[in-house]
Parts: C-alpha cells; structure tokens; sequence
C-alpha cells in the first residue's frame, strides 16, 4: 500500500467514525449520554491518576438543565 | 472568591397573540418564531437581558400564552406552575411583565387582574400601541397605573427601541422591588372590574377594525371563504415550480462544476471516490431543492404573519370536526408542513386529550418540508413539464395533489379513530381571530434566512454524515478477483439492499430504493443523497457519474415505481426524531408503536394498490 493511499484510508476513517457518533449523538442522544457516563465513571474513581480523572472528565456529558423539547430535527429556531 | 450574583427573573406573561415573544426577542436579541396567531409559545424559554443603563443582568422567561391561570390546556398549565413556582427546579419569578395588547384589552386586563392577585412585584406592558393608536384606541396610562396599581408601560415590540420604557421601569422595580399596591376584594368579579378599568383609563371607537370586519365578511363566508383558501393554496404549489427554476439550475450547474474540479484535481482513489461520488454527488442532490423550500416557506410565513391562518381554522372547524377532528388542530396541523416536531409540540395547546391524541397520530401525514425534495425528484423526472389549460403547471399540479393527498388521508385516518372509539361527541371551537396585519419584509426575510440556515445546517450535519456511512456501506468491502457483477452489488449496502428487496419487491421498489429508505429514517432529505451517491457509485464510468439524478431515475425506473415511491413517501412513518417526539408527547411507548406500525401499514398497502394497479395499465 502506497503512502497516498495509506494517507486517504486514515482520513476515510477518520470521517467515518466522525460520522457515526454525529448520527449517535443527533438520533440517539439519550443512549449516547448513557454510554459517556458508563465510560466516564470508572475513569473518574478515587485513586486513578490525574491523566485519567482529566480523560473521564472529558468524556462526561454537561448535566441536563432546562427542558429541552426539540429532537433531532433542527427545526424549533435556534436558542436564545 | 463571591459567588457570581444570581441574575433576577423576568417572566413575560400574558394572554396568547398578545406580542411576548416578540417583546422577549426584542429584550434579548433572541429570534424566537412568532406568528400573528395564538398558541405559536407551548414552552417556556429563557434568554438573557442586559441592562445599558443600570448594568444589570436578567434571566428572561417567555411563557406560553394563557387566558387564565385555571389551566385548560397542557400550555397554559406551564404558565401556571411556572408563575406560583410548582415547577420542579423552576424558582418563583422575582418580577412578572403581564403583556397586554393594547388593541384587545377588554380581553387581556382581566387576565392581567388574575396575574395581579398572585401579589409578585409586577409590570403591565401595553403593547402594540402603535397599532392601537392608528386604530383611534387612546390608553391613559397615568390613570391606568393608578387604578391597577402596578407600573404601566408602553410598548411596540416590533419596533427598535420598542421597549426602553418597559427596560427602565424593570430596572427601577429590580432595584427596589414591591408588591402590587391594590388586590381584589374578596370574591369581586373580574369581568366587573375590567370594565371599570376600561372607563376608567381606555377609550376605544369601535371594538374590532373596520378593515379586519370587511375582510372578514369575505374570507369568512362559507362558500368564498373556502374557494378563497383553496385558490391560496394552490396559487402556493404553482410558486414553488414556476418560481424556483432558474435558481434550481444554478445550483445544479455549481455542483457539477465542483464535481468536476475536485476529481479532477485530487488523483484517482477512495478519497477522490468519497468527495465527488458521495459528498458532492449526495449533498447537491439535496441542496438544489432548497429554492423550492423557501418560497414554500415564504409564502407560510406570510401567512403565519397575516392572521389569515385562525380563519383557515375556523374555516374548516366543520369539516375537521366531521373527520374527528378540531379547528384547533388546524396550527399544529400547519406547523406539521414545515416538521411534524414543533406540529405535535403545538398540539398543547389543544384542551381535550382526545383530539390532541387524534392531532398526535396524523400530524406525520401532513407533508413536512423534509419530503419535498422527494416529490421534486420524481415529480422531475416523471412528470413533463408543461401547461394544463393554458395556465397551471403540470408539476405544480401534481405537487398539490400529493399535499392534498396527505390532508385527505389525514381526515381519512382521524374519521377512522373517531369511529373506534367511545366518546364520539364534538368540541366547540372557541379561537381568537387576531386582527389582519401586513406582514413586514424583515421578519419574512429573518424567517427564511432561518429557514435556509436549519436546512443547511441539516445538510452539513446529519445529511452529510450519513451520506458518508452510506458511501462507505455502498463502497466497502470491494469485489472479490473472481467477480462477476458490479462492485457495488459486493458492498455491505448493496447486499442489505438485495435482501431488502424480498420485502419491497411487490411495491416495485429496486435495491437502491430499498437502501435509500434506511438513512431516510433520519432525515427524509437523505433519501435523494442516498439515492445520487448510490447511483453515482453504480455508475459505469465519470461521465456517467457526473449525471445529475434525475434523468438516471428517469431512464431507470418505471412510471409504476416512481407512483408507488411517491405514495410511500405520503405515508410512511417520519424520521426517528418524530417518532421520539410522540413517545415524548404521549408519555407511551404503546401511543409511538402503534403510530409507527399504523403509518408502516399504510404506506405498504398504498404502495402495493399503487404499482400493482399501474402495472395492470401498462405503466409498469
């Protein structure tokens, strides 16, 4: 394999794998929340090192404020 | 370190169509959708205002509208809850802006009396005094102010600066902050002392305008009333085609020229593959009907703004109401024209669960802005274009007749569920008219570039990525040495497609429509990206790759397939995102289910009728 075709795979899959958790995140935002917090929390115990605290912290979704009512669909205006 | 100071809260209320979106908009920079009819807010939101003069911070709240603070519906129960602080982790406003509109106030000041009564620090707005003014209404705010006992203000929130006097008067009451200096009697009749209030403090010329009772006498008559409603919406459909053209063209000659440029400049390879055959050949195939959706849209909103849309409703009470069905359902009904989300979100504002429920179910027949892509692919390249009768468009034609269609089935599908149930009495509809207005060029122009924007931004975000999952479905893994059918029959699409066909083959549908419907769950638009990446990436050589996709579907497909895709896309069940909604809306996974299944079952066997019955005339 080339290095130009090696070059043009890693950013396909680069893409790709973009593409997946866009389309995770936009249609199955609550599943995706649930996994973030299942990845974060082991991360986050007492007695890991900083580097994964920080990593876990990274991972952890934005606690949930208000009610947010719109969907995936992009169409209720943007937010104040 | 101190803590950041809490900002105070402001909650704007106020009865429906009384301008407080508008107000919030213009106190917080916001771009909230507002419409000249009521029940547009069904949710409470938050911006934040920031006072030049005093430079104090405030959290903003826009409440949906209510007419009293004894809740009928699920809206007017958040304005509510919300203003005596029973909702969860929702604290009690600290100063309420009741909203009146200046030109109806023998209706708004009694529910201002009501808000009164809760005894928080409070202001009364009087807003649209503009229009109240040219309408001869004289408001004597001093007297006003007197006699209710709270600050008074004027307002025009359409207007720069309309609210400067409102912003001073909340920073003077921030700063020292004090209940209303008057409360009702015991037992005292409000409707009662409204009419004090009015002569007291109001003088009006006559109750409603003259313009909007001229109006009225046609556009609500029984016979021209409704042939007036039909020939707007048809006048609308004729738009969307004659109009849209030479920009359609435009687009599609930019898109084949980037095409063009970009493989040519990138060497052979996936990469090249991805960026000409999947995300320019895909995105493009959507973007061109975006011309198409903003006059579609131009001419909604114009409507929206008009307050021609009540009359529709009441217009059509009757025969809603025959199908099972209420004039109320009318808005969330409309709003389902641009996303069946905010429609079903809307039909909060519905009292009786029942008819909401019946809203909730065929809210996804209506034709949502997402399907229009769809229709004008196949509408393209099946149906010619030419003149009927010298004067209508033969495309725009068939555009309303698939609208249409989607209307009557909705009728059809709430008749039904009024037959099955138990309670088959019928509401009264009870709907303010507001008055006409003018819609103004800059709030239609804000509109579509709003529009435009959620659009675009559907196409670089979900559009597009599921348009590279799908390019990488259709072009991994490749064909095997020993291969004999094209390469794309070898992918993981294409093999899911094939598979696919058992199950669609009888509605006449190819592989490549099978895999199309997938990604269209999640946005109806994909289904087009789907469909030009598929036939891009199927394509023999570049130059027939470089085909725009119509006359491939032209070439390809059968008149019998294109009426059955048509008929699936008036029926099937909307992206993942509504179906979420109505679990949401409904509070049941049994309510989604069954609006899944039911609209799975319908647009099958619509589609079987359709194509069997087009094959049996030779169309096949």
């Amino acid at each position: 394999m080339t290095a130009s075709l090696l070059l043009q795979y890693s950013v396909i899959a680069m893409a790709v794998l973009l593409s997946v958790w866009v389309v995770a995140k936009k249609q199955f935002p609550g599943s995706v929340r649930r996994l973030r917090v299942a990845l974060a929390l082991p991360l986050l115990r007492e007695g890991k090192p900083a580097w994964m605290r920080g990593l876990g912290l990274r991972i952890s979704p934005v606690s949930q404020t208000g009610n947010a009512a719109c969907g995936g669909c992009d169409n209720c205006g943007p937010k104040p | 370190m101190n803590a950041p100071a809490v900002p105070l809260r402001l909650a704007l209320i106020g009865n429906p169509n009384c301008g407080k979106t508008a107000l919030f908009n213009q106190l917080t920079g916001s771009r909230q959708k507002v419409a000249n009819y009521a029940g547009v807010t069904v949710e409470r939101k938050e911006g934040r205002l920031h006072s030049a003069a005093s430079g104090r911070s405030y959290a903003v709240l826009d409440l949906p509208g209510a007419y009293s603070l004894h809740a009928a519906s699920l809206d007017e129960a958040i304005t509510r809850d919300l203003c005596r602080g029973f909702l969860p982790g929702e604290p009690v406003p600290d100063v309420l802006v009741c909203v009146v509109d200046a030109t109806n106030l023998r209706l708004h000041l009694r529910f201002a009396l009501e808000v009164r009564e809760l005894g928080r620090p409070m202001i009364l707005a009087v807003n649209m005094a503009d229009v109240a003014r040219r309408r001869g209404v004289t408001v004597d705010l001093e007297a006003l102010e007197r006699e209710l006992g709270v600050p008074v203000v004027e307002t025009v929130a359409v207007k720069r600066n309309g609210a400067k006097a409102l912003i001073e008067e909340i920073d003077r009451l921030a700063a020292v902050r004090h209940a209303p200096a008057k409360q009702l009697p015991e037992g005292a009749d409000l409707h009662q002392e409204t009419r004090r209030l009015l002569s007291a403090a109001v003088s009006m010329p006559t109750r409603t305008a003259k313009v909007d009772d001229a109006l009225d006498r046609w556009l609500l008559h029984p016979v021209f009333g409704l042939l007036a409603l039909a020939v707007v919406m048809f006048l609308i459909f004729q738009a969307v085609y004659a109009w849209a053209t030479p920009m359609m063209d435009a687009i599609e000659a930019a898109t084949a020229w980037l095409g063009a440029t970009v493989g040519g400049a990138l060497p052979e390879g996936p990469l090249n593959s991805l960026l000409v055959e999947g995300i320019i050949a895909g995105l493009g195939g959507v973007i061109v009907f975006l011309p198409q959706i903003l006059i579609l849209f131009a001419f909604i909103l114009a409507l929206e703004e008009s307050g021609y849309l009540p009359r529709a409703a009441f217009l059509l009470d009757r025969m809603m109401a025959s199908a099972g069905l209420s004039g109320r359902s009318f808005i969330p009904l409309l709003s389902s024209f641009a996303c069946a989300i905010p429609g079903i979100m809307a039909t909060r504002s519905i009292q009786d669960p029942r008819d909401r429920l019946a809203t909730i179910l065929v809210a996804p027949l209506m034709t949502c802005s997402a399907r229009l892509p769809v229709y004008a692919l196949l509408i393209g390249a099946f149906i010619p274009q030419k003149q009927v009768w010298g004067v209508f468009n033969q495309q725009g034609l068939v555009l309303f007749g698939l609208y249409f269609a989607g209307i009557v089935s909705a009728l059809i599908v709430s008749w039904v569920m009024k037959k099955w149930r138990r309670d088959k009495s019928e509401h009264p509809l009870l709907l303010e008219l507001p008055s006409y207005r003018i819609p103004h060029a800059r709030d239609l122009l804000i509109g579509l570039w709003e529009r435009a924007w959620i659009f675009l931004r559907r196409v670089g975000g979900i559009i597009l990525a599921l348009t590279i999952l799908l390019w990488f479905l259709l072009s991994f893994p490749g064909a095997p040495a020993d291969a004999t059918m094209p390469a794309i029959d070898y992918s993981f699409a294409g093999r899911i497609g094939h598979a696919m066909t058992a199950i669609f083959a009888p509605i006449g549908f190819n592989w490549q429509i099978c895999i199309a419907l997938i990604p269209g769950m999640a946005a109806r638009e994909v289904a087009v990206s789907s469909l030009a990446t598929v036939y891009a990436l199927s394509a023999a050589d570049d130059d027939a790759a470089a085909q725009a996709l119509t006359p491939l579907i032209s070439d390809g497909w059968s008149l019998a397939t294109a009426l059955s895709l048509l008929v699936w896309f008036i029926y099937a069940p909307m992206c993942i995102s509504t179906l979420a909604t109505i679990k949401r809306e409904t509070n049941s996974w049994k309510k989604m289910s069954f609006a899944t299944l039911y609209l799975f079952a319908l647009a099958y066997g619509a589609s079987f009728v359709t194509y069997q019955v087009a094959v049996l005339l030779g169309a096949g």
